[in-house]
């Protein structure tokens, strides 16, 4: 009898380890090819030089010495780093009223709110960049709808072709992925504390303050981080509605891939900019734990 | 009843991706892969090829062919691409090439004796390395209703009175050999000293350009809604914005229009060599011509292809029937010895360096 359950446990033991090792395989595989094996090659091509084949030639670290000492590239970056920022807190202090709605007074519409949100994916980004150009553009949407409203003559409003609207492009594109992490965070607070606030008079603003926000943080932090990682790097929207003063260091690095062909200089600054990403990350979260309103 | 519902769904999930599977390899392995500026695939350059081959073409198009070269040389294959003149030694130098038989091009001596012979070309032994097909101007198209009688000159593209209202093209073979030509140097080689003059001059332009760009579609549009005034295009965009009624100029500006030739080249490793031969034959047919000049007000490279067009539309199209005419007025974009560090030094300044 003992016996006998002492080998089923074994067995079910053994079981265990092969499905956990199945269901870890896929994962490991992802983990290995797809992001350790190009992140050595892109480490491995920062430190060639740019000459004959494709992956260059013997080793160097002039490619990073340049990009240290040429303050062009600081400049860039600094630039990338603040029309994220603005592109995050935009994105941000849009989302968290509608995961708010969502959360708290949707009710039977939030399915259909839900829908709505998401309805966009259902298009190549590529169209939604293009559609902000027709609303932006000189003769487009918005000058119009000034001109017949009576507010002004002429266009005046150049908005495209400029960093503002880099801004406004890439906060419409990833505003459902800050939503939908503030939602599931705002989900999850038990309404018995939110009751708890109000038997014990706190007015409404006080208890979004002292209970609805700070439970909601690791939601916004989340958002925030999901919003300025992919736009600290994006290239196509300054390529496609920004204009000559948005380069944003994701342009540089695909025109070094691209026509001015030098792969190594490219993997250098792509490098750098993961470092840059990875420090900002760092600070925000150092930041979080030192003053963080986390309960 | 959950249970049958899941094994319906995983089967269809399953049945979906095995259909995307054997989809994949059906697509065709002898379709001559043709790699080309867009606007370049329509199916008129090459009647007779698709009657004799129906859907036997497959094109990639690209917007500048420093990126093309970038894209062939990571490992893109194409058959047949279609670089302008003053990249072929580059594409050379990487050894991307195989040489083109021009006993077997049929009309190869009705070439223009100009493209016919231009020095990089030579493979020897009756072999090139491009056949030319096409020809063309980029100059300043402005309009004509709100910049008045401007001096002719590239320094309209520098005038500070239209800031924000000008947009110029972001190619090395176009801007730069511009900003070079204004600043004095030559485009084609140049010492570092030089390319510091050239760089200075194209600083002095970015803050004025509302875009660098090589989307024409865009360039058009903006001028036509007369947010752009100015822009440095090909003879396409006039002759379409013309053709539109729009009031647009196409500059012969003093210091020369820049005059290029482009072509096609045959990939080593290409797998489908007799089809490109076709194909080539084909475009260099005197209709093929004929449809480039009259749709694009591009030049045809043979002269057959400019008898079918009357005297009158060609006027209208400034567009000389004899190249050798108009290269005497304007600049020829051939090789540039510092492409590279040209390109480099490009991508800087338009990042703000």
């Amino acid at each position: 009898m003992t016996r006998d359950a002492t080998t089923a446990g074994a067995l079910s033991a053994k079981r265990d380890t092969v499905f956990t090792a199945a269901m870890l395989l896929p994962g490991a595989l992802a983990t290995v090819v797809l992001i350790l094996f190009a992140l050595s090659l892109v480490l491995f091509l920062s430190l060639r030089n740019n000459a004959g084949p494709l992956l260059g030639e013997g080793f160097t670290i002039e490619n990073f010495v340049s990009i240290a000492i040429d303050p062009l590239y600081w400049t860039v970056i600094i630039r990338s780093l603040s029309i994220a920022g603005l592109v995050t807190a935009a994105t941000v202090v849009t989302a968290y009223p509608v995961a708010y709605y969502l959360a708290f007074h949707a009710g039977s519409r939030r399915g259909l709110i839900l829908f709505l949100v998401t309805l966009p994916f259902w298009t190549s980004y590529l169209l939604r960049v293009f559609a902000w150009k027709i609303v932006l553009a000189y003769n487009g949407v918005l000058n119009s709808a000034l001109i017949v409203t009576g507010l002004q003559n002429e266009p005046a409003i150049a908005l495209l072709n400029t960093p503002a609207a880099v801004v406004i492009t890439l906060a419409h594109a990833y505003a459902p992925f800050a939503i939908l992490p503030i939602y599931v965070s705002l989900q999850t607070i038990p309404t018995s504390l939110l009751e708890a606030a109000s038997d014990l008079g706190a007015r409404p603003f006080t208890s979004f303050r002292r209970i609805v926000l700070p439970n909601s943080m690791p939601g916004v932090l989340a958002a925030a981080l999901v919003v300025f990682v992919p736009t600290v790097g994006d290239y196509v929207t300054p390529a496609l509605v920004g204009g000559p003063s948005s380069t944003m260091i994701g342009s540089l690095i695909q025109s070094q891939f691209g026509k001015a062909n030098d792969w190594p200089f490219g993997s250098a600054l792509a490098v750098v900019v993961m470092l840059v990403i990875l420090a900002v990350i760092l600070l925000a979260r150092h930041a979080d734990r030192a003053f963080g309103s986390r309960t | 009843m959950t249970c049958s519902t899941k094994r319906i769904s995983a089967g269809l999930a399953a049945a979906a991706l095995a259909f995307a599977f054997s989809a994949a390899p059906s697509m065709a392995a002898d379709k001559l892969k043709y790699f080309t500026w867009s606007g370049y695939e329509l199916p008129e350059f090459n009647q007779s090829f698709n009657t004799a081959h129906p859907d036997a073409v497959e094109t990639t198009t690209f917007g500048d062919d420093d990126d093309a070269f970038s894209k062939v040389k990571a490992g893109f294959h194409p058959d047949l691409a279609h670089p302008c003149y003053d990249k072929i030694a580059r594409w050379n130098k990487e050894g991307l090439l195989q040489p083109i038989d021009t006993a077997r091009i049929k009309n190869w001596d009705a070439i223009f004796p100009i493209f016919r012979n231009l020095p990089d070309l030579k493979a020897g032994d009756g072999k090139v390395w491009m056949v030319p097909w096409d020809w063309g101007n980029t100059s300043i198209l402005y309009r004509s209703d709100i910049v008045k009688d401007p001096e002719q000159s590239w320094n309209l593209l520098w005038d500070k009175k239209y800031a924000g209202k000008i947009a110029t093209i972001d190619a090395v073979h176009d801007t730069p050999v511009v900003a070079a030509l204004l600043a004095g140097v030559s485009p084609f080689d140049m010492t570092p000293e030089e390319m510091d003059k050239v760089a200075a001059k194209l600083r002095e332009q970015r803050p004025l350009l509302s875009s660098y760009t090589t989307d024409m579609t865009s360039v058009e549009q903006a001028l036509s809604s007369g947010e752009l005034v100015a822009a440095m295009t090909w003879n396409a965009s006039a002759t379409s914005l013309r053709k539109q009624g729009v009031p647009v100029e196409f500059m012969k500006p003093k210091e020369g229009m820049l005059t290029w030739a482009c072509g096609f080249v045959l990939l080593k490793d290409s797998a489908n060599v007799d089809l490109a031969y076709d194909f080539i034959n084909s475009r260099l047919e005197a209709a093929s011509g004929q449809h480039l000049i009259q749709s694009y007000g591009y030049g045809a490279s043979t002269k057959a292809a400019f008898d079918l067009v009357s005297k009158e539309e060609l006027k209208t199209l400034q567009l000389p029937a004899d190249p050798e005419e108009v290269l005497k007025e304007t600049v020829f974009t051939g090789p540039m010895k510092q492409n590279d560090e040209l390109a480099k030094m490009f991508e800087k300044v338009k990042a703000g360096g």
